[in-house]
């Protein structure tokens, strides 16, 4: 039932999403296609990376990836009000997911599941940020999904979203954060699943990092997995991690050209 | 509050060659452990683990879920919450400690709640119905070492869980005599011929022991310092290493550790061939860690 909005007009106290012809077809494929659909094992989804989507905003982005698409906003650094003296700066992440962006409706009034998802963005940000030069200060990183193609690819493609809004923001940092998910299927590593692919993984491993300096910001994992598959999985992320950087950096730089010409 | 002098003073003497901690351990001893299984009657399985002042009780509630309802999944599920009781925290704001109890549960539940770690004795009737495991959590006090002890207590709580024994029954219509028309029910007709209800086999047993025992992970904090690693540190050790990776391994008996979740959390990064060392180290603390709980918890068992 849904909870009883009052600022909103509500719908029908019960009511079920529609079932399609197509989706009964497609629930009876339940046997796991041994090879990949589409792409190699280790082949990532094209991004398309832009930034500036928000002129409010200090800095923005918005990133897609087939079927995963985040806009993101920075305010900031501005002055933190109400709060004691802190010498170093705050960082603050919120996240949220339009009521559109997954299959079944999600309420537009915030959600449990989206603060674990700021806390995993906020995890691969932090290191990065030189918070030391802004005291009294913090920055908020706005992300909002507008579609959602499985919880890993958002906190992977929301870092990477969020980080280059940072730059564009101007604000300093150490590096710009890359982040790569993936996912063990049987025996072999997928780079980058979509949300289907994740469901039928016994593991999934996502890690953020700083290529510029070769270090490891985040590291997020669940399923089974020996420790020398998560190794593998780590130097298979960080591989591609330093691609994805690549797509950042050039994103940046035609934006700082078109604002110059 | 931890003053900076005092965090540089803390971090010295771990660095130092000769480590030194407050209490005089080492870096990769756990300060001592209290276990207790069995404390809540009416629970299907609970226990209480204390370590060095850091309190937790845990317990499992078993109801019937209806497979068919949004949640169900046929064969059983468990669903986890971490609630903190408002003294652990004396000066966090509720919502501040909100927080922590939502970021503790989802940690339980995407580990303990994945598919490979899944009981087999949790389906009541296949399809129809089926036991909803609710581990729950309490927080009583933390001085250190939260990760660690939460998965131990919920570890002991579903070690120490009983399943009651369900039967199934099915409706078949009486035989008809001939030439008897009152013994014949209008309600005949109508019943189904599949098994379409269970009931409890016997009341006074509690029940088999919910399978999966000794793939339970434990989880491993390292606090990570500069190049070096210690476990279990208390209030001050926490605030002056914020960097932890924390790793969940489940040791089943005679075979290899797996890695059941692992996250890095605190303002500090790490490099990757790093990551390679602490995984060793943390697959070596877990497998120690786990023999020593089991045995515990086996002489508990014996003694019920």
């Amino acid at each position: 039932m849904a909870s009883f909005d009052r600022r909103r007009i509500n719908g029908p106290e019960e009511s079920r999403p529609p079932v399609f012809e197509d989706d009964e077809d497609a629930e009876q494929i339940s046997v796991t296609p041994k090879t990949r659909k589409g792409r190699a094992n280790k082949d990532i989804r094209p991004i398309f990376l832009t930034t500036g989507l928000i002129s409010e905003g200090n800095g923005s982005s918005y990133i897609e990836t087939e079927k995963t698409k985040i806009a993101c906003a920075v305010y900031g650094p501005r002055q933190i009000k109400n709060e004691p003296y802190n010498e170093i700066g705050n960082l603050n992440v919120e996240v949220k997911f339009s009521p559109f962006s997954c299959s079944r409706r999600r309420a537009p009034l915030r959600d449990a599941e989206d603060r674990s998802i700021s806390v995993l963005i906020q995890q691969s940000l932090l290191p990065s940020l030189r918070l030391e030069l802004l005291p009294k200060s913090g920055i908020d990183v706005f992300i909002t999904i507008i579609e959602n193609d499985g919880v890993e690819a958002c906190v992977a493609s929301g870092a990477v979203a969020a980080s280059t809004a940072l730059a564009d923001a101007g604000i300093e940092m150490f590096g710009l954060v890359t982040s790569c998910a993936s996912a063990m299927v049987e025996e072999d590593i997928w780079l980058d699943p979509t949300a289907e692919e994740t469901v039928r993984a016994r593991a999934s491993f996502t890690i953020a990092c700083i290529p510029a300096l070769g270090t490891v910001t985040n590291i997020w994992q669940t399923g089974q997995l020996t420790a020398e598959e998560a190794i593998c999985c780590l130097e298979a992320c960080q591989t591609c991690c330093r691609d994805i950087h690549n797509v950042m950096a050039s994103a940046l730089l035609n934006s700082q050209a078109a604002k110059c010409s | 509050m931890t003053s900076k002098s005092e965090k540089s003073y803390i971090q010295s003497s771990l660095l130092s060659d000769a480590p030194l901690r407050a209490d005089g351990r080492s870096l990769w001893d756990y300060r001592s452990i209290f276990l207790e299984t069995g404390i809540i009657a009416q629970a299907n399985g609970s226990a209480r683990v204390n370590v060095g002042g850091t309190e937790i009780v845990a317990a499992c509630k078993l109801e019937v879920e209806d497979v068919e309802s949004i949640d169900g999944i046929d064969g059983g599920r468990i669903f986890c919450a971490v609630s903190c009781s408002l003294s652990a925290y004396p000066h966090l704001s509720s919502a501040a400690i909100d927080d922590i109890q939502y970021d503790l549960s989802q940690l339980l539940n995407s580990t303990l709640g994945h598919s490979s770690l899944r009981p087999s004795n949790l389906s009541i009737l296949p399809h129809k119905r089926s036991w909803l495991l609710n581990l729950d959590c309490i927080v009583i006090s933390d001085v250190g070492n939260i990760y660690d002890v939460l998965f131990m207590a919920a570890r002991a709580a579903l070690w120490d869980t009983h399943v009651p024994i369900t039967r199934a029954i099915e409706y078949r219509a009486p035989q008809r005599t001939s030439g008897d028309a009152m013994d014949e029910s209008g309600l005949d007709t109508r019943q189904a011929a599949q098994a379409a209800d269970f009931e409890l086999k016997d009341y006074w047993t509690e029940g088999d022991i919910l399978d999966g025992r000794d793939r339970w992970p434990v989880c491993i904090t390292l606090n990570l310092i500069s190049s070096k690693h210690f476990l279990d540190a208390d209030p001050r050790e926490d605030a002056a290493v914020p960097l932890r990776l924390l790793l969940i391994f489940s040791c089943p008996n005679s075979q290899k550790p797996l890695l059941q979740g692992t996250r890095l959390i605190g303002s500090g990064e790490i490099a990757p061939s790093e990551f390679k060392s602490l995984v060793e180290a943390g697959q070596k603390y877990a497998m120690a860690l786990t023999k020593t709980l089991h045995a515990k918890l086996q002489s508990d068992s014996l003694q019920q």
